[in-house]
């Protein structure tokens, strides 16, 4: 058998194969592979096992040092460029890929219980093989132009998901967001992409550092350009990684279903761009002011994303912000030049962070039964609270992820969020500053999630808090939903193909931490040997302890705080805070008017803009174009006795010019030649 | 055996047959019996049509050598010596990609006129004499004899708007027949003052008129007449009004003619003729299409996300699209040019396939107001899926063939050293707001259609049915290629990569010469053309 590294391009074909047939049959023979849901889902589930089982066998290659792989053909050419496409396979990407499948295969198993009476089960899972192929083939992308392709790709397969309840409106606006939001850090991307094209000849990430460096010791290209260029294609992790200001397309995101709230917009698609930004490290290294921009957009967005949970409501969308915080902080560890620890934190808040959002699908699932198919209501923590007692895996596991996500050791949360702290710390203080005040927040908010939702008594029949909930969404409420809110479940826990992943995700939440301790990184060891030896050799406990220590105090005091106002409610934050400082709280629970001034300026801007240029194009171009009608028309009336009707005549009107023309030009012609 | 086969099979006159064939035998349909239903007609027009189709394909195995730039597949004949007319045909990388298209599209736009009940012996009459027209005007390698049918092909264009259009049939029918009748005046004069230039006797033959050494201000005046005729074509803005009548008020299998290759012709001609036979002029027009080539992809873009019309939202897509010809024949750059090409290529199949997909649509909702559909898909789910499909290709989804196009269109502009680096970014960065707008408006498109609430009022008063197996047949087949050449696309730039390496040669050469000898000192142009010092 060849070793898995050499054949690693079949990793994202296995799960295309599934994809394009189970999409070939919903076109074609559309009721009966309805019918045989069972068996598309599991033919799927093993095309992504087989990669899955490839990918793991690659990794533990690559683990014992069977050297990088890359192959390339050419896939288009002219003149004399070539853009090679094909595949690598190295440390990074084999993590990655291991990753991805283990999270899509579990995400694949929950969704069979998550998606049961869904009509578009199928779809759905079709989607998913689809999307897993498409992030595989990110991963093994051995050039620019590839991850652009894939890039593109994966956000398509994100559209498709996000906008997968395609009756709700508010589903297709996000889809619609997320696809043009991110295109803005795509033109970007593709702008840099081309630039650095010209200004190396190459697509290939080590080779375009090595010639941008180059060409900036020779002089051959300003300065200002090659910094210009490697901003542009920072736009894309922008946009795709959520950082401020293109974040606002992932909160909205949370409108697809909840497995892909876990897959795609917390643990594998969100992180593309961390990865892009890591693959890029060669090139961004050069430049200490673009990693300065990146880190600085991290700990911006790290801030954000924490501050604008704080207030938040919906289960998912509070989750949504955690996402976003968490992915500055991989930003900022980038920004720091430590993509080991930018890595290793991806690593880790994929495993807890899907299981969250895991976690709230089973709730959701569970508040249906009681408040009816409505986001607005199943989502809303106001109308939970209590279900520890009857989901007793759900809540173990979201409390598994709470402490993982606040940072506490042992936990996987702390060691990899400590390495960025660390990082920060030694780079730019002021950044570790903002980082640390956000884990107590990431603490506090997460444990406000954790008490609302599975503490206290349970909130979900009051029919008046319902109803207001209702108003203020101002979602009508037509016969469809009245009639599903007669009927009344119970709260009960999720069925074993979605608590099965819980508790399997919950594993690696504890204990995948250890790949990373500082003084023995693991995963330092694989992703970047020379570095973790010099780290490992560094590491003194005095100055681990002091920050280690800083860190979980302030998680610590995150979760008191926490636990006095959500669990016994010996404080009321709305009284303490939001009274005192109404414009803080405003600010907050408007997500910083972010979400405003988008709409305003932008979505009604280009609305406007549009509106105005085809104003232009039916009044002033073709009005000009109707006018000379009328003018001829006019005109011809005139002509009319002019003309003879005779072909010759006109022939003879055209010969003439003709002649003149070649008379005029005719005679000058041996002068040039 | 093989070999005297073989040899048998490259003297057969390919081109003359793929033109004559259809236009010979759509003379047979008058003598069809007229039973109203018009079943017979149908076949016979899809068969023949199909034939064709095999003949351009056999033409392209048998007789078409990919790495020979030159003309191929060669037939000459004395037509009318005194007018210096002669029947020339043949194909080089430019035409033949281009005639493959023509037929491929129209077969499955025969196939597309399924549902034609209203004169389809005419109807049917008027694609066939239409699909040998068109071959024609890519085949032909004569200036005087490209002139005559480019006009003919005006003629069963005007009659399927005039006869089978929308309510506003007559306005856009006669709206386009005057724009394009009109500036093809240039096409004539230009074709006359070219084929006499510095002889007694005419020679209108592309091989003659490309080895004449015009003066550079005959090329120029030359140039300005043809771009204006070609311009109408593509269209380049502001020339291009005429479109979105014509294509607002056409039926699907016309529309898909219109966009899938009436548009190729003026890109075609074009090459042909701007960058081709006048390569002094394109030297110092090239920033101007540039230039155009942006207006038009912004313009159109932001006009099409205004429109609530679908017909004519996708008739501005259509033309925001053919800016990036404009930008690749523009570029100096093989991969620019080659990108042109291949863009071409690649939104005849996309705009057909898109255009289809309009007609299949009002046939079930009777409306293209936006505003009067929502939540079509709960109903037409395959027709939801082969829309989500065609737009995605539309808006250069990487996988597909528009992606590749816009991308070498793209990085061949960007790398290409002839302009200068400030006009590169600005107009690259120009362009590639293009990327932004797309989605917005065809997603915009998709949303209000098929997504959100079902309208009570159009599911009351009309049938929605889903899409039959003939539509899906349909997109499928345009698909394949779509994602074909998206996924490699050698397999078409292949067949024109010489031919187009030869034509920039040629015009980077009369760059070349412009700079070096400075004949156009002092003019804007050439400060833009001066090589950038890096």
């Amino acid at each position: 058998m060849p070793q898995a590294s050499e054949i690693a391009w079949l990793i994202p074909v296995f799960p295309l194969i599934g994809a394009v047939l189970s999409g070939l049959g919903l076109i074609s023979i559309n009721k009966k592979i309805n019918n045989s849901r069972e068996i598309v889902s599991v033919g799927l589930i093993s095309f992504v096992g087989i990669s899955a089982v490839i990918s793991y066998k690659a990794l533990i290659e690559q683990v014992n040092g069977y050297q990088s792989v890359e192959k390339l053909f050419v896939w288009a050419n002219a003149g004399d460029f070539t853009i090679p496409m094909g595949f690598v396979l190295d440390p990074l990407g084999s993590v990655m890929l291991a990753l991805v499948t283990t999270i899509t295969l579990l995400v694949m198993i929950y969704s069979h219980g998550y998606m049961a009476h869904d009509k578009g089960y199928v779809r759905f899972f079709t989607y998913l093989a689809l999307f897993s192929s498409s992030m595989m083939g990110l991963i093994v992308s051995p050039n620019l132009l590839e991850i652009y392709v894939f890039w593109e790709l994966v956000g398509m397969c994100s559209y498709l998901l996000v906008g997968f309840w395609y009756d709700r409106d508010g589903a297709a606006h996000a889809a619609q967001k997320a696809f043009v939001v991110n295109r803005v850090g795509d033109f970007g991307l593709l702008l840099g992409i081309l630039g650095l094209f010209w200004a190396t000849n190459s697509f290939d990430f080590n080779e375009i550092a090595i010639g941008i460096s180059q060409s900036i010791s020779e002089n051959s290209i300003p300065i200002w350009a090659a910094l210009l260029l490697c901003f542009l294609v920072f736009l894309g992790p922008m946009a795709k990684s959520a950082q401020f200001p293109l974040h606002v397309w992932l909160p909205d995101a949370m409108e697809g279903p909840t497995p892909i709230s876990a897959l795609i917009h917390a643990a594998t698609m969100v992180a593309a761009g961390i990865f892009l930004v890591a693959r890029l490290q060669p090139l961004y290294s050069i430049f200490p002011s673009i990693q300065f921009i990146i880190a600085l957009v991290g700990s911006i967005t790290c801030f954000l994303g924490a501050s604008i949970a704080l207030t938040q409501m919906d289960l998912k969308k509070g989750l949504a912000y955690s996402t976003v915080s968490q992915l500055g902080y991989m930003m900022l560890a980038m920004g720091c030049g430590a993509p080991v620890a930018g890595i290793f934190h991806l690593v880790t808040h994929a495993c807890f962070k899907a299981m969250l959002f895991l976690g709230s699908g089973s709730v959701i699932h569970a508040m249906e039964e009681v408040v009816g198919h409505q986001p607005v209501l199943a989502q809303d923590m106001r109308l939970m609270g209590g279900l520890r007692k009857k989901m007793p895996y759900t809540s173990t596991t979201f409390l598994i992820g709470c402490v993982a996500i606040s940072g506490i050791p042992p936990l996987a949360g702390f060691w990899s969020k400590d390495e960025i702290l660390g990082n920060a710390f030694i780079s730019f203080p002021a950044f570790w500053f903002v980082g640390l005040i956000t884990a107590g927040m990431t603490a506090f908010y997460m444990f406000r999630l954790y008490f609302l939702t599975f503490e206290g008594d349970f909130r979900g029949e009051n029919k008046e808090l319902q109803k207001e909930l209702l108003i203020a969404s101002k979602t009508n409420l037509d016969e469809e939903n009245e009639e599903e809110h007669k009927e009344h479940g119970s709260i009960h826990e999720s069925p074993w193909s979605m608590t099965f992943p819980l508790v399997f995700l919950a594993v690696p939440s504890v204990i995948i931490g250890f790949m990373g301790l500082p003084w023995d990184s693991k995963i330092a060891n694989l992703l970047d040997p020379e570095e973790a030896e010099i780290a490992s050799k560094a590491f003194e406990l005095i100055e681990f302890l002091p920050l280690a220590i800083a860190s979980v105090l302030i998680a610590l005091a995150g979760i008191i705080v926490a636990y006095q106002a959500y669990f016994i409610k010996k404080i009321n934050l709305s009284v303490l805070f939001a009274e005192k400082f109404p414009s803080i709280n405003h600010f907050l629970s408007n997500k910083w008017y972010l979400d405003d001034i988008n709409e305003k300026l932008f979505v009604k801007g280009s609305r406007k803009l549009a509106k105005e240029v085809l104003e232009v194009d039916s009044k002033v171009v073709d009005g000009v174009v109707n006018l000379t009608g009328l003018v001829t028309l006019g005109s011809g009336e005139g002509l009319k006795y002019f003309e003879t009707g005779r072909a010759q005549f006109y022939a003879l009107i055209v010969f003439g010019g003709v002649i003149l023309l070649v008379a005029i030009f005719g005679f000058q012609s041996p002068q040039v030649s | 055996m093989l070999g005297t086969l073989g040899a048998g099979l490259s003297n057969f006159p390919w081109l003359s047959a793929s033109i004559l064939f259809p236009i010979g035998s759509s003379f047979v349909i008058p003598f069809f019996p007229d039973k109203g239903d018009g079943k017979e007609v149908r076949w016979f027009a899809l068969s023949i049509a199909l034939i064709t189709f095999l003949i351009t394909v056999g033409s392209y195995i048998n007789g078409f050598d990919i790495s020979n730039e030159n003309v191929q597949l060669k037939e000459n004949i004395s037509w009318l010596p005194d007018l210096g007319l002669t029947w020339s045909v043949g194909a080089d990388g430019m035409s033949m990609p281009l005639i493959l298209l023509t037929s491929f599209i129209t077969a499955l736009a025969v196939l597309a006129a399924w549902p034609v009940k209203f004169k389809p012996k005419l109807f049917f009459f008027l694609i066939l004499v239409m699909d040998g027209g068109q071959i024609a005007v890519f085949a032909v390698q004569d200036m005087l004899l490209f002139f005559l049918t480019w006009e003919l092909e005006l003629i069963p264009v005007y009659l399927l708007l005039a006869i089978w259009g929308g309510k506003n049939r007559q306005y856009a029918a006669t709206k386009f027949i005057i724009y394009t009748a009109g500036s093809s005046i240039f096409i004539l004069l230009a074709a006359l003052a070219m084929g006499f230039y510095g002889t007694e006797i005419p020679n209108f033959e592309f091989s003659h008129l490309a080895a004449q050494d015009f003066s550079q201000k005959f090329q120029i005046l030359c140039y300005v007449g043809l771009l204006i005729a070609f311009g109408v074509k593509l269209p380049i803005v502001p020339l291009h009004t005429w479109l979105p009548d014509a294509h607002g008020e056409a039926t699907a299998p016309v529309h898909m003619l219109l966009a899938g290759i009436l548009l190729k012709m003026g890109g075609y001609a074009l090459l042909r003729f701007n960058a081709q036979l006048l390569p002094v002029a394109h030297a110092q027009f090239a920033p101007l299409l540039i230039v155009l080539g942006v207006v038009n992809i912004i313009y159109a873009a932001l006009t099409s996300f205004a429109q609530r019309n679908l017909k004519r939202k996708i008739a501005y897509s259509s033309i925001s699209h053919m800016g990036f010809v404009l930008i690749g024949i523009g570029s100096f750059s093989s991969l620019g040019t080659s990108g042109a090409m291949l863009q071409m290529v690649s939104h005849g199949l996309i705009g057909a396939s898109l255009f289809f997909l309009v007609g299949a649509t009002y046939d079930r909702t009777k409306t293209l107001k936006l505003d009067e559909m929502s939540g079509v898909g709960q109903k037409m789910r395959i027709m939801f899926a082969l829309w989500t499909a065609c737009s995605l290709a539309s808006l250069a989804l990487p996988g597909m063939s528009g992606f590749v196009s816009e991308l070498m269109v793209f990085t061949g502009f960007v790398t290409d050293e002839v302009y200068t680096l400030p006009f590169r970014v600005a107009m690259a960065s120009l362009a590639a707001i293009g990327v932004i707008l797309t989605p917005i408006y065809l997603l915009s498109m998709l949303r209000e259609i098929f997504f959100g609430k079902e309208n009570p009022k159009l599911i009351e008063e009309r049938k929605l049915i889903d899409a039959e197996p003939r539509e899906v047949y349909i997109i499928a087949c345009l698909l394949l290629p779509i994602i074909g050449i998206g996924l490699y696309p050698r397999l078409v730039t292949e067949s024109y990569i010489a031919s187009i390496n030869n034509l920039v040669d040629r015009d980077l050469t009369a760059v070349k010469g412009a700079v070096k000898t400075n004949i156009f000192s002092g003019t804007k142009t050439n400060e833009i053309l001066k090589a950038p010092k890096i």
